[in-house]
């Protein structure tokens, strides 16, 4: 029993640090319409300065550097690149696939940096524990769930109680009428890059934190896993990518903590449950769990 | 290769049709029938329904009660490559062709005539090769009728708007069909374009023998074209009969009150 | 104009004939190197016709094409191998395009059904759950150390060095100069086939699905029908593309077939310009023969350093990575056509300087496929 609620906290944990990544791809779609591929590397890029920094300026002020360049970074590369040329000089399409060109290079680059090594990010957690009744659990992990609690609880009061957040909104809905509206789009294109940058950094911090050995090339890659997330509530939906993140989580860390009863599916297999729950998912709800029948219009 | 009978068309019967989209009504108990080798127009006030209506003939909408035939085949069931098979084709209010040239564009409406599978064109086998042939010389005679024979092998990206409806037209017409869907085929045009629309659409009728369901809101045209209008408002229809009669319906005059006829012309 | 057609018809035959000659010469004068980035370009250029079909024609974003691409190369070493039916290798490879392509009809409930960019995502669990199986599925496919491949024997004839011995015209046939003539063969037929494909009935109606699904359903095109033979077909080229990789690599392992190669083939169709054969082939070559040729001469290039010298300097296989990332966001950014439209383009220039009698055609610019990849979607 313990075990398996063991295995359900590591899940929320899991789901939480999901969550502020899916959060990202969702707003990011919602206010240009673009899946966006380079985002394992902005969150790559967020834990490695997190990582190189720390020892200057500690591990908060490393953060909060870290949180803020990757955020400008995310804002710099739709200004500069996607949307190079204007605002809808290129369809959704076709940004989603400049952001895996962007991915390629960013990538590249910062696994060359890091190399085969493993970053600490200098987190104040370190591997303490912290006993709750009759399961231990990591403190990183109670971190992650808190912290993402909040964060998250923000990030939705920003799209419900500010102008930005209505601007998003009305932008999701229909981009020409938005506009028509005086909605300055370009605005709520770099506002919604630049959360999604921010969000990415910090998750970072998570992924690379305690049960995990730290920072390696390879972290960005498990943002892959917050794809099914996203897409499992609908891509569209905050509300769909919170609760697709917080399955998908559980999901794993379950098939993860029960592999001596799922053998048959083989070894490893914790790694890919999210793809396999997300293709079951789409089979009975193409447009995922929480996302609006695409009504035909002529 | 076509092995439909130049023989007068079906009538086409729309019966109690009835669609709403999520609490809204759409069409509330349309019922009208197509006389074959007539014009039948389409008319109402902007969200009449009109639209709605040619979505539910050509199989793109599924009505929640009521029953659309063509002769003695139900519609209302089938899947728009279906209905297109039997005969009914359409165009739409906003221009959609496919990118490449005309010949191209014409060659999908040729689509549902033959045979040429995957295997056959990627092999491109005789009765393949034989089969493009002869439907790229229908094509090019549709396109003499349509007056878009020069352009055939232009891209249709580059052509003007008059001629861009024009290519939907043809398109709609290398289906060979017994019935055509034409929807504001004059939207958006010039008088002159008007005019010579309102020609090969005359022509048409007289050469070919379909039947014609029109929506349009230049009454003009209406008038000079139609041989049986029938009148939504809101979903319901209001009125029918023939342009004259309809043209003193106090109930339509009432729908259009509002909604102004002559301005809607002038835009 | 008949005589400029029938002019344009033997100087293209004449063409044709030509480059058949051309690429029949490597074997006998390029080393091994230089035919395996050959051997590895045609491989490639197959898989890639194959994809865009699927993504440039149909508009079908997929992820997953290295998921077909293992399965032919696992199908045919499978089928024609110990542990497996040991079926002859001829048939094996035959079967194993078959496998692929029955794989790609049994994803069509998903195709059928998800549209966009949830199709990407949904054909990247495709290579997921796809490596997951080859690194378990031990028996079958040899986990985590792959399986080496069986060569490939048709008519007493072995695709392999040596049985029987060949020499043509001087030059000893090892396995490289073999297999050139059969990844030429099999280029030559995806080729002729893709191209009467995409200029026939089924590319008019899969073109006609990518620009409105809505369009072509009432024009008579049976829209699930085609997308998922559009997932079908896309697939059989991959798995012969993955038959021919396997034999050129001699051994499969999981690891080749990783998200990483689903995205090299996006590239290939991205940088050869979306929906074109000549664009696939072309992008195909790009990519495949730029980190070889990058590891080959990164002594002689500048800021490139050995592989294996010392850390934080950039090797050959990431500048070459660098240079493929930024080619896709150039190329989408300021010539979305791809190298495809670039040639053409160059190639209409240069028939607009020569003087000509006005009148006689219309058609001065080519159409823009540009818009091909901006207006994707019909939004009325």
């Amino acid at each position: 029993m313990t075990g398996f609620l063991d295995n359900l906290l590591g899940g929320l944990a899991l789901g939480a640090v999901y969550a502020l990544i899916a959060l990202g791809f969702v707003v990011i779609f919602k206010a240009s319409g673009v899946l966006n591929f380079a985002h394992g590397s902005l969150l790559l890029f967020g834990g490695y300065l997190t990582a190189v920094l720390h020892d200057d300026l500690g591990f908060a002020g490393a953060l909060a550097l870290a949180v803020l360049a990757t955020a400008v970074l995310a804002g710099v590369l739709d200004r500069f690149l996607l949307q190079r040329g204007g605002q809808s000089a290129h369809s959704a399409h076709v940004q989603t696939i400049i952001t895996i060109g962007i991915d390629i290079v960013l990538l590249t680059d910062l696994a060359r940096r890091i190399g085969g090594d493993l970053l600490s990010l200098g987190d104040p957690w370190g591997d303490s524990v912290t006993a709750l009744g009759p399961v231990t659990v990591a403190d990183s992990r109670l971190a992650a769930i808190l912290v993402s609690t909040v964060v998250i609880g923000a990030v939705f009061a920003l799209f419900r109680f500010t102008p930005w957040g209505l601007s998003l909104r009305a932008a999701a809905e229909d981009l020409e009428a938005a506009a028509l509206m005086g909605v300055r789009l370009s605005r709520v294109r770099a506002g919604a890059w630049c959360l999604a940058g921010a969000l990415a950094a910090l998750a970072a911090v998570f992924l690379a934190a305690f049960p995990a050995p730290g920072l390696e090339r390879t972290t960005g890659q498990i943002a892959l896993n917050a794809f099914p997330a996203a897409i499992l509530g609908g891509l569209a939906s905050p509300a769909g990518a919170l609760a697709g993140s917080l399955l998908i989580g559980l999901t794993e860390a379950l098939v993860v903590g029960h592999q001596s009863d799922l053998h048959m599916l083989g070894e490893g297999f914790g790694d890919v449950a999210p793809y396999a729950v997300m293709l079951l998912v789409l089979l009975i709800r193409p447009n995922g769990l929480f996302g609006a029948k695409g009504a035909v219009r002529v | 290769m076509n092995d439909r009978t130049p023989a007068a068309p079906p009538v086409l019967g729309v019966r109690d049709v009835t669609v709403r989209f999520a609490g809204l009504t759409a069409l509330d108990g349309v019922s009208f029938t197509v006389v074959p080798g007539s014009v039948h127009a389409l008319i109402g006030p902007n969200g009449a329904g009109k639209s709605t209506c040619f979505n539910v003939l050509s199989g793109l909408c599924r009505p929640a009660a009521g029953t659309v035939t063509l002769g003695g085949t139900e519609l209302t069931r089938l899947a728009p490559h279906r209905i297109a098979a039997l005969g009914v084709a359409r165009t739409f209010q906003n221009i959609v062709t496919t990118q490449g040239t005309v010949a191209d564009n014409l060659m999908l409406g040729r689509h549902a005539l033959s045979r040429a599978g995957f295997a056959a064109s990627a092999l491109r086998l005789p009765r393949a090769v034989r089969e493009q042939r002869e439907h790229l010389d229908r094509v090019r005679e549709i396109a003499g009728l349509t007056g878009l024979g020069q352009h055939l092998g232009s891209p249709v990206a580059l052509l003007s708007y008059g001629d861009r409806k024009r290519v939907e037209l043809a398109r709609a017409l290398c289906l060979e069909p017994r019935v055509l869907l034409l929807d504001e085929p004059v939207a958006g045009m010039n008088a002159a374009e008007r005019a010579r629309m309102a020609e090969v659409i005359g022509d048409l009728r007289a050469e070919l023998g379909l039947s014609i369901v029109l929506v349009e809101h230049d009454m003009g045209l209406v008038m000079r074209l139609a041989d049986d209008v029938t009148v939504l408002d809101f979903g319901r229809p209001i009125a029918h009969g023939t342009p004259d009669e309809v043209r003193q319906d106090p109930e339509v005059l009432r729908a259009y009150l509002g909604a102004d006829v002559q301005a809607e012309d002038a835009a | 104009m008949s005589d400029r057609l029938l002019d344009g018809l033997t100087s293209r035959r004449a063409g044709i004939a030509l480059l058949a000659v051309t690429l029949c010469l490597p074997p006998f004068y390029l080393d091994a190197f230089w035919l395996r980035i050959g051997l590895f370009s045609m491989a490639a250029a197959i898989g890639a016709v194959g994809l865009a079909l699927l993504t440039g024609t149909a508009g079908q974003l997929s992820l997953g094409h290295a998921f077909f691409l293992a399965v032919g190369a696992y199908g045919y070493v499978w089928l024609a191998g110990e542990p497996g039916p040991g079926l002859p290798p001829g048939l094996a490879a035959l079967l194993a395009v078959l496998l692929a392509g029955a794989a790609g009809g049994l994803f069509s409930p998903v195709a059928g059904r998800v549209r966009g960019i949830y199709l990407g995502i949904a054909t990247l669990a495709l290579v997921f759950l796809g490596h997951h199986v080859l690194l378990t599925a031990d028996s079958v496919t040899g986990g985590f150390n792959g399986r080496s491949v069986p060569p490939l024997t048709l008519g007493g004839f072995t695709f392999g060095a040596g049985d029987p011995e060949l020499t043509v015209l001087g030059v000893p046939f090892g396995a490289e100069e073999r297999l050139w003539f059969l990844g030429l063969a099999l280029f030559a037929f995806t080729w002729f086939t893709a191209r009467g494909l995409l200029r026939g009935r089924p590319g008019r109606a899969l073109a006609a699905l990518r620009d409105s699904e809505t369009a072509a359903g009432v024009m008579g095109v049976d829209v699930a029908r085609h997308r998922s033979a559009a997932f079908v077909v896309s697939s059989l080229y991959a798995g012969l593309a993955g038959v021919l990789l396997a034999l050129a690599f001699r051994r499969v392992v999981p690891d080749y077939f990783s998200l990483a190669l689903s995205v090299d083939y996006l590239a290939m169709i991205v940088i050869g310009g979306l929906g074109s054969v000549a664009g696939a082939t072309a992008g195909a070559v790009f990519v495949t023969a730029l980190p070889l040729l990058m590891t080959r001469y990164a002594d002689q290039l500048p800021l490139v350093t050995a592989p294996g010298s010392a850390e934080g300097f950039v090797g050959p296989t990431e500048a070459a990575r660098y240079l493929y990332g930024a080619a896709i966001v150039l190329v989408l950014l300021y010539a979305p056509d791809g190298l495809h439209g670039i040639v053409r383009r160059a190639r209409d220039r240069v028939r607009l300087r020569r003087p000509r009698t006005p009148g006689t055609d219309p058609v001065t610019s080519p159409p823009q496929p540009a818009a091909a990849a901006r207006s994707k979607e019909h939004t009325p």
